[in-house]
């Protein structure tokens, strides 16, 4: 029980202990897309025959035309109230957009996080246990081959060939089907809510349109978890208490789950926390080759069209996922790792 | 007779005899280093050089790696963007590893109030989506080489901290350490002869990795429309765009630099391996 | 424009005109032919999906953005949804060439008028409502909306205002009601593309009392409400509106109910974002997508070759890809430095590389002092000739050439690399040393905006067409679309002289001034107009190729 709050006590000095750090990201972020070359006004207002004068307009609609700190006093009072501004490319309001997109996103990357996990932990092991043999070998060349391959590429890869050709897997368009009734929105996790809403085949449907993303991100990470995980099974694996354990002629299986994996648990979680960040921002390139409707997609063409608000929005956005995911690992690592503090 | 010569081989020469993987990886690094540094002498055509009317020839005598959309020589380019990659690639991580691990070190070993400091500053920067960081600095400094270059080494930059302090963390309270401290060596003595052996096999690794994912990045960016610019030619950009041709048939415009792109990277990587077995002390027999 | 499939370039095109004739059928007929009975050799895998075959399932690299086009920033694809959304009072015909339909820019027919006439001094316009007509709400349409939506148009801040000048609109006392279902339209003098102006996708017709139940009075326009809602009474109406990810259409009965009035073939249109292009080109020709008209040329060549799909080849003849200089500041404000780089260019390696040939060229013209016809845009006496290159800049006081940049936006780098490439190694050779510079497009759009870009590449598209209109607007006047800041009084004189000149003759007379006059000074250097290559699913028929170069879903049909 005194654990648990001096545990709850920890975690709201870490939350409280992030937020300069968020502030920081806000300001950077805001002078960052001050610093792009374009400018929306002109951009947005140059259909045809638009002058100055529209142009003008814009730029005052959009309050450009005040002086950037007060701009950034304006942002961040509006994020207090959760107002993260307006997008131009949607004409939605950014929090409205990225509440809507959040959701693909994040099964995405979880799915795919998911899927390299269940295949990265064991290869990792095995390369591990029997390292330096033909295995270990096999299962490194492997990895780094699938690292070395651009996600775009394997995505346009494995669209041609499992889509085009084989058609064994439904068109590339999106979370589902478009002539797919959507499910009731719950959580906003398609596989969440047609099991919840009790509908199989939407089910089906959905996963089906997820597995070719959330593969090609996998196997875009295999290389880096696998690695960490034979990495430091291997330093565990060499040290005293592993060399006691196998003299005293406990089974492999035990020594490796119980003991080595444990033990080497702290560096492959750093490595998850990592792993999930990099999926996030690497979604950008999966999410335009499946038309993914998540934030990263939705962040580029903002970023593309000079459009502030969105991109600045889905950056505060990521930084406030990355550092609960940050704060997780810590914690587990102080759970896993006593070495480690919490300090 | 073999016994004789072992002994007196070098220490690292013993271990490419031991790890035959890592020898080859460090000759084909080394084979196309030599192939990027000689580029302008051994490649059969001007890389920059078009020839419309020859467009899009698949691998012939003439061209043995094709011609691209322009008639320009497939060969001559990947060999002249070889020179362009690995300059990318060990620039940037060398300016980040640099950076990181003097700065990771020096926190790690001190904690306290720096220690602190450098955390939320790091913090910020995890904080940011890496991808989408890069892309927002090549699009504000401009698409150039030297822009990918910085953008890529930020990027980077906060890990070689989070893992050279997270290592060296774990270890300042260590009985060697300690030690140390007591007979009177200076601090970074303590971090430059002591801690930084023990941590660098755990940076090497990450190094390997970087040095691949540096010459991704750009052909990343590059597929978004950022990074370099025409007709230099470069990996990832001449990825990036045959990807597109890939359902059209002309599989070679993909191919080809893939397979270089794929064959570096996986080089980079089995050489951090090596690097990690003989620099771990513990694993040294 | 051929634009890349990763990101969109916002902005739309140019200013309506009028017609030209030669809407151009590309050599391809005889292939379409064969092809439209080529069966499809991949069977759809969603087949129950599209069940009885009325739904339409576009998809598209770009998004539409907003559900009124009238909005400051509204996309290409707005507009298409638009057309089909709204009705305007007017509308151009359509004419068929082989097995290719495109718009008649010389036959404008009513829309929600059901006719007009023009007073005998062409001053006035009497626009006569069809007598039937409903919104999508059910109410009638009545002649204060159309007064109410022509009003907003000149008075609004919005793109309307500007496109309705060039015909002359500009307050709203020109529009008169002049009867419970007949309005005035009066201009201070003839306007040649007054009528043609009511065509444009600015020129909708809005149902005023719905609108006005959401206008504030900050807003009294309601521009705000009508982005996200509609207030029309087209042929489709909006079921669902996604913005970035899709937008799905429904039928209006009442639409083709109407007297004289025929109802759209597809009962549903689902118009879908798929930001890849060989996404989009595996998508119609695996037959899970009924039509796409942004594909990479590459990929329609394969296409053509595996003949799964029909392609809809023609060139935009309403649209040209150029090469603009800073003509206001030095070395291109010397025209002997822009004919040196018109002469040292080479057109053909360009077009086949650029475009793969599919497109219109237009250099190599035939005619050398004065052009045999008045159509624009038209091919210009350009051609390769390195010698005079040389010469030409040693005269303009550059013998050892200079150095410069050139720009492209990113969104039109497949395009615009390869040219890019050529361009640089061309210029080499007569001394002249180019950088490149691939800019992300909101920057490339605000240094273009800017004039600050000594020489580059872009698309424009014109939707009256009109020689006259052309030159008015891309080569006159401090603005936008004087994409070479080109300040000529004599192009001044001849397009001011031709806008209200009555006289056939001496209309065209200084038409073909003006084009000779472009090809003596190369302000801008005009190299080809792309093809727009719609393709569809072999059971498509009915594609019409609009001068808004969007889709009319209205005359597609599966048969």
């Amino acid at each position: 029980m005194s654990m648990m709050q001096t545990f709850r006590r920890r975690i709201g000095a870490r939350a409280l202990a992030s937020l300069p750090a968020l502030l920081g990201v806000i300001v950077f972020t805001f002078v960052l897309m001050r610093v792009l070359p374009g400018d929306p006004a002109v951009y947005f207002a140059s259909g045809p025959n638009a002058g100055q004068a529209e142009i003008d307009g814009l730029r005052h609609k959009m309050g450009l035309d005040r002086p950037m700190p007060i701009q950034l006093a304006h942002y961040v009072a509006g994020i207090m109230t959760g107002d993260l501004g307006n997008s131009l490319t949607t004409g939605q309001p950014v929090m409205h957009d990225i509440q809507a997109r959040l959701p693909a996103s994040l099964e995405l990357t979880l799915t795919a996080l998911g899927l390299s996990l269940l295949l990265s932990l064991p290869l990792g092991i095995v390369s591990a246990w029997y390292a330096n043999s033909r295995w270990d070998q096999c299962i490194r060349t492997l990895c780094t081959i699938c690292f070395c391959i651009p996600p775009f590429v394997s995505a346009i890869f494995l669209i041609y060939v499992f889509y085009y050709i084989f058609g064994l897997v439904p068109d590339p368009t999106g979370r589902i089907n478009i002539f797919t009734p959507l499910p009731h929105d719950i959580t906003g996790f398609l596989l969440v809510d047609f099991l919840l809403t009790g509908d199989p085949a939407g089910w089906r449907e959905a996963a089906g349109q997820l597995l070719l993303p959330a593969v090609t991100m996998a196997l875009f990470v295999l290389s880096p978890l696998t690695r960490m995980t034979r990495a430091s099974l291997l330093t565990v694996m060499n040290s005293d208490f592993i060399r006691t354990a196998r003299a005293m002629g406990l089974p492999t299986w035990r020594i490796v789950t119980v003991y080595a994996l444990r033990n080497a648990l702290s560096p492959i979680l750093t490595t998850i926390g990592i792993v999930f960040s990099t999926m996030l921002g690497a979604n950008v390139l999966v999410e335009k080759v499946f038309s993914w409707p998540g934030v990263a997609s939705y962040a580029l063409d903002a970023l593309v069209a000079s459009d502030y608000a969105p991109v600045q929005g889905f950056i505060l956005l990521m930084a406030i996922l990355f550092i609960m995911v940050n704060l997780l690992v810590d914690i587990l690592q102080g759970l896993v790792d006593p070495r480690v503090s919490m300090e | 007779m073999p016994s004789l010569t072992a002994r007196w081989m070098s220490p690292a020469a013993r271990f490419f005899s031991h790890s035959p993987t890592t020898g080859i990886a460090a000759g084909a690094t080394l084979m196309l280093a030599f192939l990027a540094l000689t580029a302008p002498w051994i490649s059969p055509y001007d890389p920059l050089a078009s020839d419309v009317p020859h467009a899009l020839q698949a691998p012939g005598p003439h061209h043995w790696f094709g011609t691209d959309e322009l008639g320009r020589d497939v060969l001559s380019r990947v060999l002249a963007a070889g020179r362009l990659d690995l300059a990318i690639a060990v620039s940037a991580v060398g300016l980040s590893l640099a950076a990181g691990v003097t700065v990771g070190c020096f926190c790690g070993y001190l904690g306290g109030r720096l220690d602190r400091l450098v955390g939320r500053v790091v913090d910020v920067l995890t904080a940011f989506p890496l991808f989408v960081l890069a892309m927002a600095l090549v699009a504000a400094l401009g698409n150039s080489v030297e822009n990918l270059i910085y953008a890529t080494a930020i990027i980077n930059f906060p890990f070689y901290i989070r893992v050279a302090r997270a290592e060296v963390a774990a270890r300042r309270h260590l009985g060697w350490v300690e030690a140390a401290h007591l007979s009177g060596n200076s601090t970074p003595r303590i971090v430059i002869s002591f801690l930084l052996p023990n941590i660098l096999p755990t940076v090497a690794i990450q190094a390997s990795l970087n040095l691949g994912w540096a010459i991704l990045n750009a052909a990343g960016l590059s597929f978004l429309g950022l990074g370099i610019t025409v007709p230099t030619p470069e990996w990832g950009v001449m990825v990036a765009n045959g990807a597109h041709f890939m359902s059209s048939g002309r599989w070679w415009l993909v191919l080809f630099p893939g397979s270089v792109l794929m064959l570096t990277i996986l080089c980079f990587n089995l050489l951090g391996d090596g690097l990690r077995d003989l620099l771990d002390p513990r694993t040294r027999t | 424009m051929a634009v890349a499939g990763v990101t969109s370039r916002t902005p739309c095109d140019g200013i309506g005109h009028e017609g030209i004739r030669g809407m151009g059928i590309t050599r391809r007929q005889g292939l379409l032919g064969a092809l439209s009975f080529a069966a499809p050799a991949v069977l759809p895998v969603m087949a129950d999906a599209r069940q009885n075959g009325t739904t339409l399932r576009h998809i598209t690299g770009n998004t539409v953005n907003t559900l009124d086009p009238t909005m400051l920033g509204a996309t290409h694809e707005s507009f298409g949804v638009s057309m089909n959304v709204y009705d305007r009072l007017v509308t151009f015909g359509r004419k068929q060439s082989g097995s290719i339909w495109t718009f008649d820019p010389d036959i404008i027919t009513g829309e929600l008028a059901e006719r007009y006439e023009i007073s005998d001094d062409g001053c006035t316009i009497t626009l006569h409502l069809r007598p039937d007509a409903t919104w999508h709400d059910g109410t009638p349409v009545t002649i204060d909306d159309v007064k109410w939506s022509l009003d907003r148009g000149v008075s609004a801040r919005s793109l309307t205002a500007p496109q309705f000048s060039s015909g002359s609109l500009t307050s709203t006392e020109q529009f008169r009601v002049a009867g419970p279902r007949t309005i005035e339209i009066l201009l201070p003098r003839p306007d040649r593309l007054a009528l043609a102006n009511l065509a444009m996708p600015y020129a909708i017709m809005i149902n005023s009392r719905l609108a006005r139940r959401h206008a504030t009075p900050d807003d009294p326009w309601a521009q705000q409400w009508m982005q996200q809602n509609t207030a029309a009474g087209g042929a489709y109406r909006v079921e669902r509106f996604t913005p970035g990810v899709n937008i799905i259409l429904t039928r209006n009965d009442a639409w083709g109910a109407r007297s004289a009035g025929t109802s759209p073939f597809f009962e549903r249109v689902i118009s879908q974002t798929v930001p890849e292009a060989t996404t989009r080109a595996s998508l119609v020709e695996r037959g899970d997508a009924d039509i796409v008209i942004d594909l990479e040329a590459y990929d329609v060549i394969a296409m053509m070759a595996r003949r799964r799909v029909r392609i809809n080849s023609v060139f935009q003849s309403n649209c040209f890809t150029h090469l603009a200089f800073d003509t206001q500041s030095p070395p291109f404000d010397n025209v002997k430095v822009r004919q040196a780089i018109a002469s040292a260019l080479p057109y053909q390696d360009m077009f086949t590389a650029s475009l793969f040939g599919r497109g219109h060229p237009l250099f190599d013209a035939g005619w050398r002092e004065t052009p045999s016809d008045i159509s624009f845009p038209q091919a210009l006496p350009l051609a390769t000739d390195l010698t005079l290159a040389r010469q030409l800049l040693a005269d303009a006081g550059f013998p050892d050439g200079f150095a410069t940049t050139f720009s492209y936006a990113t969104s039109q780098a497949t395009t615009a690399e390869p040219m890019a490439a050529l361009i640089q190694e061309a210029l080499k050779r007569i001394g002249i040393r180019v950088d490149i510079r691939k800019l992300p497009d909101a920057e490339f759009n605000t240094l273009e905006a800017e004039k600050r870009l000594p020489f580059y590449t872009d698309t424009a598209a014109g939707w009256i067409q009109r020689t006259y209109y052309f030159f008015y607007l891309y080569f006159t006047r401090n603005q936008r679309w004087n994409f070479s800041s080109w300040n000529s009084p004599r192009m001044v004189d001849l397009t001011g002289a031709a806008r209200f000149e009555t006289d056939r003759a001496r209309y065209e007379d200084a038409c073909r001034k003006m084009i000779a006059l472009l090809a003596d000074q190369v302000p801008l250097i005009m190299l080809w107009q792309p093809n727009m290559d719609a393709v569809t699913s072999p059971d498509i028929d009915g594609f019409t190729y609009q001068f808004h170069r969007q889709i009319d879903f209205r005359s597609l049909r599966r048969v």
